[in-house]
């Protein structure tokens, strides 16, 4: 398969509210800069994400699909967090053993004052997935132009 | 179709100047079902708001995307300005255009794209929206404050000034709590039983305050505004509505048992007052320790001897619900049990080895030696005396890993005491650290010194006896050698740990509790007298150790919190809480599970097997506890609980827009 | 398999469930009995005191029984299962998930040493965990070592594939399959009222027949069971496309056992499923 021509990564980043979406507000705040590819949504709590989404998003075309929240201790609802890490550490390894790379599905704690972890964070996952290039694992649209004989 | 209007701000220059925002509205006008898309200035001014007021008019818009600042800022300004319109506040969506793209990228070609996806995820997801609307659910207005020490008295006290009314339960025959059995309190050497006592009294004279003591909470239901609670009203066997508290019945009584409110030092009898300035100012028979309640004599002597015939044995628990809107928990503290775990300081098998609670009693003009300080093994009063500090607190090994606070202050206390009425004693204080944060308490460590205390840096190893002499042995760390004293009495000050029973009030109240058992505040910083559950406070020690300013303190704040629910007839619930659809719900209960406010509860309904009518239990949501955190909708497997505002069809048609 | 044991364990069996049809203990029973094949056999339900003698008890009683339960959760009389060790841990789990009433069951416990089934192999629960009445004597189980050793064997040795071998792997098996939803049916863990996968909603589950959604199909599946599976290990016998689905809940038991201690599904009867609970100290990797 041939990387598209100017091929960009697609990021999705389900973001609590209460930490990680201030986080990137306080980035933009402070005028910090990261690549375009990072598309947050927002929900209350990263215990509202339903790992559902995760392979979702990777059938439809993410690329990189990341789900941040607020320290385990932090939480706005005191104990949505702990949920969170329990789902998503066994999440992960089910999606790794079904052949993702592990970089391309990660969970990261970022505070509503970690407006750097956040640059960070996203720049180097951004290069991380640049550098592992496009996803076809999961992905409708690859099977629907042309399916296994495609390999 | 929906008819969904999109205004793109430029935000001055803020969103313009690195997004192509004509080229956003442009692309985003394409999108099937949005029928009016354009930019402006300055959304948020009067000006631009009336431009969407007039839109809606004008376009028949029944949904709004704005691609703006941060959701965080303006999400309130734009669903009140909703209010006026035809719209429901609720059928908005805000696409994060300046925090989160112009501001953070330099590329304007990259960042426009990246604002279309936004703004089109939002438009996806403002496509599911449902008009919401907020609840009310009304206020009792009438508190519940578990626990009459210190902490439960001057909570109690705050509402019902502020003209509330109030329950005060107490599990003991009377209010005061551990304040009360305390001599002095530092650092101003205030009589502790001087200045609680008459706030006990103003408890039992306020006209707000009901109190009922040797109460339990038996069982709690509700939520905010409406908690239904059980209370245990355990027999006592006289009958206070008569009983004048003349005391002639506990003179008589012949039963003698060792005195709990003197910590052992002492005897009190089976019909007893806990003190003799208890409030209510009248006995009760302790069942057990009875001779006619527990079967061992016939006895029944108080019941000949007193006046009014009070004396009931026939008396019975009884159960009494009631509705309150708000409760404080002020259950407090106890010492920890040193004798089960230090068996280097002689497991308690030495007299004159004693608790600092001991000490106080010891020392308190009402106590069993009436202030006189005597060993209790022989009545002699001691000349050398040892204080360990830390028995118990900052020792992760055997006892707990925090530090109880109060302890050096009193440890202090208890040396200064001891210089000053007995001449010629000395004192000894073993400690691992002195800290004294709070107003005067430095000073107060300073003048102990100069009194006279020694203080030694090291644990006691050991305490042993030597003919009528405890000899403690143990290590000066500063100057790195052994030490031994030889001492007539050790004062162990012992870490607090929360009151027994706590575990079952935490989990009757359905709030939680840390790791050593005190009770979990809300937030650490934030919220330290609130709890997870709304309408439940928390005041003084049960939260942690603290001492006494630090606890009326925090009993006033929670007085406040209360009076803070009761300022509204009602109160109004946000919309955006989790809604169960009990046509799916197979009724697992594994969101109730998951919910950190005890808000999904387990429910009747009716329901159909082939063609018998049946009862099955599905989930419901309660919309007074319900913070809409959504960790429920994750943990249903079926999807039948939903997060209304972010429905896992929102979500996903978001996840969708953005990967189109 | 001693068989005078199991033969004598089959004719106690029926005179058991004769008893308890005649004096009105159970208003049915399920067991197995025989069909046209010598080895097979098929969920029997037995309702009168003479269709007893039709059970049968030998190594071709493979279907798991207890999810029979559900199609009548509100039983006028108790109903009678024939339990084997993997039986009554689906009866716990079904209990333990509020989909059934213990009182409403009454449980024939049938000590099994192993059938012609590839998943008893590291059984480790030849006797059921729970019951009402056992037929004939328990049999020894499995040591320890032997079913811890043959627990997770495959898993690990998949894990040692790279990601792209791993995915090509699942591909092909996802290939085949057909969603037909007979792993779910027969599934004790599987019992929503109406399945994630069955819902009109358009983000939850694709219904064409293809790779990506037989995908997701699998691995949510394998994400909405993998903390209660009790390890029957039915999903991938009833297959009719043959795809290894326990390698997938299998892999979830493993980074379960791993992360949060042991854990074994359907054995007590109380203990909260891992994703129902959380704990403090659970390692953390998303700092």
């Amino acid at each position: 398969m041939s990387v598209e021509k100017n091929w960009e990564p697609k990021i999705i980043a389900f973001t609590c509210n209460w930490c990680t979406y201030t986080g990137a507000d306080l980035a933009g705040l402070n005028r910090m800069k990261y690549p375009e590819n990072v598309h947050l949504v927002r929900v209350p709590c990263s215990s509202r994400v339903n790992p559902q989404f995760i392979l979702r998003a990777f059938q439809k075309g993410c690329d990189g699909v990341m789900v941040c929240g607020c320290h385990p201790g932090d939480c706005h609802y005191a104990t949505g967090n702990y949920f969170t890490r329990r789902r998503f550490m066994l999440m992960k390894r089910l999606l790794e053993y079904n052949g993702i790379d592990p970089q391309r599905f990660q969970a990261r704690w970022i505070s509503g004052s970690e407006a750097a972890k956040f640059r960070d964070t996203m720049t180097q996952v951004t290069a991380q997935i640049r550098e592992l290039g496009p996803n076809s694992k999961f992905q409708e649209k690859w099977y629907q132009e042309g399916g296994p004989e495609n390999e | 179709m929906s008819r969904t209007g999109v205004i793109i701000c430029h935000c001055g220059t803020n969103i313009a100047s690195m997004v192509d925002v004509e080229k956003v509205a442009e692309e985003i006008g394409k999108i099937p079902g949005v029928v009016y898309s354009v930019t402006n200035k300055y959304t948020c001014s009067e000006p631009g708001q009336q431009m969407i007021k007039d839109a809606i008019e004008e376009h028949s818009l029944d949904r709004i995307v704005i691609g703006a600042c941060t959701p965080r800022m303006h999400e309130t300004t734009f669903r009140k300005m909703l209010k006026g319109t035809k719209i429901n506040p609720y059928m908005l969506e805000i696409a994060n255009l300046r925090e989160q793209c112009a501001w953070v990228h330099t590329d304007k070609e990259k960042a426009t794209e990246k604002a279309i996806s936004l703004v089109r995820m939002s438009v996806a997801k403002v496509g599911s929206n449902k008009p919401l609307f907020t609840s009310f659910i009304p206020i009792h207005k009438k508190a519940l404050v578990i626990g009459g020490g210190i902490a439960g008295i001057q909570a109690a006290l705050d509402i019902a000034d502020a003209g509330h009314e109030v329950t005060l339960v107490e599990r003991e025959p009377s209010i005061g709590g551990k304040m009360v059995m305390l001599d002095k309190t530092f650092p101003t050497l205030d009589c502790s039983a001087c200045i609680s006592t008459p706030k006990m009294v103003d408890v039992s004279a306020h006209p707000n305050i009901t109190l009922k003591t040797s109460c339990e909470v038996e069982a709690v239901t509700g939520y905010v505004g409406n908690f239904e609670v059980t209370i245990r009203q355990k027999a006592r066997y006289v009958n206070h509505d008569i009983c004048t508290g003349c005391g002639l019945c506990e003179t008589k009584c012949p039963s003698k048992i060792s005195d709990e409110f003197n910590q052992g030092i002492g005897e009190r009898k089976a019909i007893y007052k806990l003190f003799p300035q208890a409030v209510p100012a009248k006995p009760v028979i302790d069942a057990q320790n009875c001779r006619k309640l527990n079967g061992s004599a016939k006895c029944g002597v108080c019941q000949i001897v007193c006046p009014l015939q009070c004396i009931d044995f026939e008396d019975k628990d009884q159960l009494i619900t009631e509705t309150y809107g708000a409760i404080v928990v002020a259950t407090g503290y106890e010492l920890i049990d040193w004798t089960k775990l230090y068996g280097e300081y002689g497991s308690g098998r030495y007299a004159d080895v004693i608790s600092g609670l001991q000490f106080e009693r010891l020392v308190n003009a009402s106590g069993p030696t009436e202030g006189h300080i005597l060993r209790p093994s022989d009545q002699k009063e001691p000349k050398d005396v040892v204080i360990v500090k830390c028995v118990g607190s900052r020792d992760e090994k055997k006892g707990k890993s925090y530090c109880s606070r109060a302890c050096c202050m009193y440890g202090a206390k208890h040396a200064h005491q001891i210089l000053e009425k007995i001449p010629g004693s000395n004192v000894y204080i073993f400690y691992m650290d002195v800290r004294t944060p709070g107003k005067g308490y430095e000073e107060f460590y300073n003048r102990t010194r100069e009194d006279g205390a020694t203080y030694i840096r090291g644990r006691v190893a050991k305490i042993y006896k030597e003919g009528d002499k405890l000899i403690c042995t143990g290590e000066d760390t500063l100057i790195g050698k052994p030490v031994t004293v030889k001492a007539d009495m050790v004062i162990l000050e012992t870490a607090m740990v929360p009151a027994r029973g706590v575990e079952e009030i935490v989990s009757k109240l359905g709030i939680s509790m840390d790791g050593d058992h005190w009770v979990q505040e809300a937030h650490p910083k934030l919220r330290p007298v609130e709890t997870q559950t709304a309408g439940i406070f928390l005041a003084g020690t049960c939260q942690g150790p603290k001492d006494i300013p630090d606890t009326v303190a925090q009993a006033s704040a929670a007085a406040v919190k209360v009076c803070g629910v009761f300022s509204k007839e009602q109160m109004e619930t946000s919309p955006m809480i989790s809604r169960v659809n009990e046509e799916k719900c197979c009724g697992c209960e594994f969101c109730v599970k998951c919910c950190p406010y005890s808000a999904i509860a387990m429910k009747e309904i009716d329901g159909r097997e082939g063609n018998r009518k049946i009862k099955r239990m599905v989930a419901t949501v309660n919309s007074g506890l319900c913070q809409g955190c959504g960790a429920c909708t994750a943990a249903c497997r079926t999807g039948a609980i939903d997060l209304l505002g972010y429905t896992n069809d929102q979500i996903l048609k978001e996840v969708d827009a953005l990967c189109l | 398999m001693n068989d005078t044991l199991e033969i004598k364990r089959e004719a106690q069996l029926r005179e058991t469930a004769r008893r308890l049809l005649e004096d009105g203990t159970v208003g049915y029973i399920i067991g197995w009995g025989t069909t046209r094949f010598e080895d097979k056999t098929a969920p029997l339900f037995a309702a009168k005191p003479e269709e007893a003698d039709r059970l049968v008890w030998n190594e071709y009683c493979i279907n798991s029984l207890a999810k029979y339960s559900l199609d009548d959760k509100y039983p006028e009389k108790k109903i009678g299962i024939c339990v084997r060790g993997c039986d009554s841990r689906a009866v716990n789990r079904l209990v333990n998930d509020k989909q059934i009433e213990r009182e409403n069951l009454f449980l024939i416990g049938m000590p099994c040493s192993g059938k012609e089934n590839s998943v008893c192999e590291g059984c480790s629960h030849k006797n059921p965990v729970v019951y009402d009445i056992l037929i004939g004597e328990p049999v020894e189980e499995n040591t320890e070592e032997k079913a811890s050793a043959e627990r997770f064997r495959e898993i690990e040795e998949f894990e040692k594939m790279s990601p792209d071998e791993r995915y090509e792997f699942w591909a092909k098996q996802y290939d085949k399959c057909i969603r037909c939803y007979a792993c779910r049916n027969i599934c004790p863990a599987c019992s929503c009222k109406e399945c994630y996968a069955d819902q009109y909603m358009v983000g939850w589950q694709g219904k064409q027949n293809n790779r990506a959604e037989s995908q997701v199909y699998g691995l949510t599946r394998a994400y909405h069971v993998g903390d209660r599976c009790i390890e029957c290990g039915e999903c991938e016998r009833v297959c009719p496309m043959g795809l290894p689905i326990m390698r997938q809940t299998k892999k979830m038991l493993k980074d379960i056992n791993d992360l949060f201690g042991n854990y074994e599904c359907g054995v007590e009867s109380e203990r909260a499923p891992v994703l129902g609970e959380y704990d403090l100290t659970d390692r953390d990797e998303f700092m």
